[in-house]
């Protein structure tokens, strides 16, 4: 009963954000990308989290959604969905490609080749004319529906119910038969087999399904931003920080990587949008012309991946169960 | 007509130049509990695993139910009924004890409430009932051999493989383990029976396979093993504790 | 143009990718960890022969004397201070303290050094001869791949004539054995750490007078290292040797015959086939481990 309550709260307080903060653009932006993250690092969980696969190449299915969606539009300006469909296809595609190859294999074999899968997509999207190369994809005039161009709170929504449909499948595959399987793999694999588990089968369902989702999610940020490249949505970056997210949170639970995403993205945009700097130097503690101040303004805005490097050494070192793995009761 | 639910015919099996298993043959009776038995380095964990899938044989044949099983995977041969255990016991460990055995219920069963009830059902025969909240990883190394009795227990085999559930127990923790093998038994279930302990064994099986050096020694009831010269010299005789 | 052309400039740089992929193999033998920082190690060996050229006016291979004990240093410390800690933590927390490791290192160096190339340039960094008529060799490159054969040679004897270096291999081989036999394999995790920085260090400034210098340049060479540790069997020093040189040659191959630009994929395809088909790579015994 608690458990709905909350959850209701939690629904209303969402759904009643944007219309509370009105049309505050930077706002609304920050919040599209904790929606968007937390969702990424939900879809990651069920493959790395539940089953035990990490895959460290994820931007590879969201550079597929985005990327697909991106060139049918402005190519052939066809329904957004089909489009979003046909990025899940091309997604699920080059998921089984790596599927088939390294779920045969055990230890660190799949971690290394989704790096590789990754990288391959990337370097081809590059080497491609049909993608834009390295000049990237703008999606200029193209109208979706009715949706006003200017206003972000669409896609505010668009985030968050994705971000419920991926916590949804978590929460219903917990305890299900794939769900219990999934964690059996991930504990010990020649007990798995010897339950009945066929774990090939189980592993590629776990990644099919954790690429579909991550697809979708890369085909709205594409129709939310409205331009990408290999660097925003194909990049290693990405794939490490939507782990990054999930194990900060509490990898292998359902509310894990959305805690994870609601500290991460904020202290990002911090030190993205150069917050401290601005603050220190209207404080007067720091004159902007100083090299001091002439630092904070110019580097440390590139700080934040530095910042998830410490995060990610403390958060192994100290708190390798996350956040919510300390208040895990011991069982 | 004696119905054979295990036939296993030739069966030889090579690592490298080493001969892990050498031509063994052996056929096992419907409701029969079977003793595999030799010294360490025998061969009898490799046969198991042989059998159930996990290193398929080199040579021969294993047939299970009449169906010829030597190619299929470990998830395959567990869902025609035939399900093992682990000498080092491979609990899940993040899991609780009732999740452990609801996993091996999901082989029967794609509803969780069945899988539960299932799974209940399973630890109230091994006596672990309450511990089903517990941790897997928590057990005493005890509680996980029965842990481990009672998930396979839940796939509902028709044969089971036990492999040293009884090792690293106390007395009386092998006489409730065995207690409960007999239990099975009398519920239509053939068990093959790996142990060192050679009291739990000559007490417990109809039949006794003597492997050596991954060759098969002898084969008979535990009277003939006890006293057949050859398994003394080998087994008894050879420094191995009884 | 000759196809002896990119064959043996394959060949020369080939040995250098071999020096960095030995590095890693190594550590994944003896300790059974992927080490995701190897590719910041090799950059941080390319910054350091930059400076030791530009501000103490040492030249590139000359500086290895310094370089080689500094980073050999840098990595034990690693290892004593970060990476033994996860040593018997689940592999995928192994490879995400080395990629924060990675991170760290990389962003300080964008920090302090600026996202600009650096261009290290000695008296001879484009000279070449020429041989066979057509085939022109690089000197700088030729230098490297010397040295690299010189350094291979001095690993191998250390690993196979001295006490440590069988001590190595031995943890290598069966670390619970190792430590039976009263072999301190935490300190050979150390060591095995430091000497694949070092060597890492050491192929990031044999290639420096050759590549642009960038702080996250590290990246291509990583995956390179995987390629080459996977192709030629993970923990197989020999192995690596030879991945190195197949990928060197390759990649000189797609670049002469196909496009500099497909060159990385064409590697990263070559991993991904050695996946399929031959997972315990051409030197491995274990399969599919």
């Amino acid at each position: 009963m608690k458990q709905i309550a909350f959850l209701a709260v939690l629904a209303a307080v969402a759904l009643a954000l944007p219309l509370v903060i009105g049309e505050n653009p930077y706002i609304i932006g920050i919040l599209i990308s904790m929606l968007m993250m937390a969702a990424l690092s939900s879809a990651w969980n069920i493959l790395g989290g539940y089953a035990g696969q990490y895959s460290f190449g994820h931007a590879a299915y969201f550079g597929a959604g985005a990327y697909t969606t991106l060139i049918l539009l402005t190519l052939y300006n066809l329904n957004p969905l089909f489009c979003i469909a046909v990025g899940i296809v091309v997604a699920s595609i080059i998921a089984l490609v790596t599927g088939s190859i390294v779920f045969r294999l055990r230890g660190h074999y799949f971690g290394l080749a989704s790096i590789a899968v990754a990288e391959v997509v990337r370097l081809s999207v590059l080497n491609f004319n049909f993608t834009g190369g390295a000049q990237g994809i703008l999606l200029s005039d193209v109208a979706l529906w009715d949706l006003d161009l200017n206003s972000k709170t669409p896609f505010y929504y668009g985030m968050l119910l994705v971000l419920v449909v991926t916590l949804s499948i978590t929460a219903y595959l917990r305890r299900s038969k794939t769900g219990y399987y999934l964690q059996a793999i991930r504990e010990d694999q020649d007990a798995a087999a010897s339950l009945g588990i066929n774990i090939y089968f189980y592993k590629n369902k776990a990644l099919l399904l954790s690429a579909a989702l991550t697809s979708v999610l890369g085909s709205l940020y594409g129709l939310y931003i409205r331009f990408i490249d290999t660097s925003a949505v194909l990049d290693l970056r990405l794939s490490i920080e939507i782990i990054l997210t999930a194990i900060i949170g509490g990898v292998g639970t359902l509310w894990g990587p959305v805690i994870g995403a609601l500290l991460l993205v904020p202290l990002a945009e911090i030190l993205r949008s150069n917050l401290i700097g601005d603050v220190l130097i209207k404080a007067g503690l720091v004159s902007e012309t100083s090299g001091v101040g002439l630092f904070l303004k110019g580097s440390l805005a590139n700080a934040h991946v530095l910042l998830y490097g410490i995060i990610t050494v403390l958060c192994i070192l100290y708190l390798p169960k996350g956040i919510l793995g300390l208040f895990r009761r011991k069982k | 007509m004696i119905q054979h639910l295990l036939h296993i015919s030739h069966v030889s099996k090579h690592f490298g130049g080493n001969v892990a298993v050498s031509d063994v043959s052996f056929s096992v009776e419907e409701e029969q509990i079977f003793g595999l038995i030799g010294p360490n380095g025998a061969g009898k964990t490799t046969l198991f695993n042989c059998i159930t899938g996990f290193f398929p044989a080199t040579s021969g044949d294993v047939i299970f139910d009449t169906k010829k099983i030597n190619a299929l995977r470990p998830d395959e041969i567990c869902k025609l009924g035939m399900a093992r255990t682990w000498q080092r016991v491979k609990p899940l460990g993040s899991l609780t004890v009732l999740e452990n055995v609801m996993v091996g219920a999901f082989s029967v069963t794609t509803v969780a409430k069945e899988a539960e009830a299932n799974a209940k059902e399973q630890l109230q025969v091994v006596g672990l009932n309450d511990y089903a909240t517990k941790s897997a990883g928590s057990l005493p190394i005890g509680l996980k051999k029965k842990l481990e009795l009672a998930r396979v227990l839940a796939t509902r085999p028709k044969m089971l493989l036990l492999d040293e559930i009884c090792g690293g127990l106390n007395h009386t923790e092998t006489d409730t383990i065995l207690d409960i093998i007999r239990g099975i038994r009398k519920k239509g279930a053939t068990i093959i029976f790996i142990e060192h302990d050679m009291k739990a064994v000559t007490s417990i099986c109809d039949r006794i396979v003597v492997l050596n050096s991954g060759e098969k020694l002898a084969e008979g009831t535990p009277g003939e093993i006890t006293t057949n010269p050859d398994v003394i010299a080998a087994y008894l005789g050879g420094g191995h504790h009884a | 143009m000759s196809f002896l052309q990119p064959l043996i400039s394959g060949i020369l740089t080939g040995g250098v990718y071999a020096l960095a992929g030995i590095g890693m193999s190594l550590v994944f033998g003896v300790m059974n960890i992927s080490n995701f920082a190897h590719g910041d190690l090799m950059m941080l060996g390319m910054y350091l022969a930059f400076f030791a050229f530009t501000l103490l006016h040492i030249d590139p291979y000359i500086s290895l004397v310094l370089i080689i004990p500094i980073s050999f240093l840098f990595g034990y410390m690693m290892e004593r201070i970060f990476i033994n800690k996860v040593i018997h933590h689940p592999h995928q927390n192994q490879i995400l303290l080395t990629i924060g490791l990675g991170l760290i290192m990389s962003n300080t160096a964008l920090l302090a050094f600026t996202s600009d190339p650096k261009i290290l340039t000695t008296t001879y960094s484009s000279s070449a001869f020429t041989l066979f008529g057509d085939v022109s060799v690089s000197v700088p490159l030729l230098l490297s791949f010397l040295i690299t054969c010189g350094i291979t040679l001095i690993l191998y004897l250390f690993l196979s004539k001295t006490s440590t270096g069988m001590a190595l291999r031995a943890t290598s081989q069966n670390r619970e054995a190792a430590q039976l036999m009263g072999i301190n394999v935490a300190k050979m995790s150390a060591i095995a750490f430091g000497i694949g920085t070092a060597l890492a260090a050491t192929a990031g400034a044999l290639i420096a007078p050759t590549y642009y210098i960038h702080p996250l340049a590290g990246h291509t060479f990583l995956l390179k290292a995987f390629t080459i540790c996977v192709l030629g069997g993970l923990g197989s020093v020999v192995g690596a040797g030879v991945g190195g040189i197949i990928i060197g040659v390759v990649e000189a191959m797609s670049s002469t015959y196909l496009s500099s630009d497909w060159k990385d994929v064409i590697v990263f395809l070559i991993f991904l086939a050695v996946l399929l088909l031959r997972p315990q790579g051409l030197f491995g015994k274990k399969g599919g481990q």
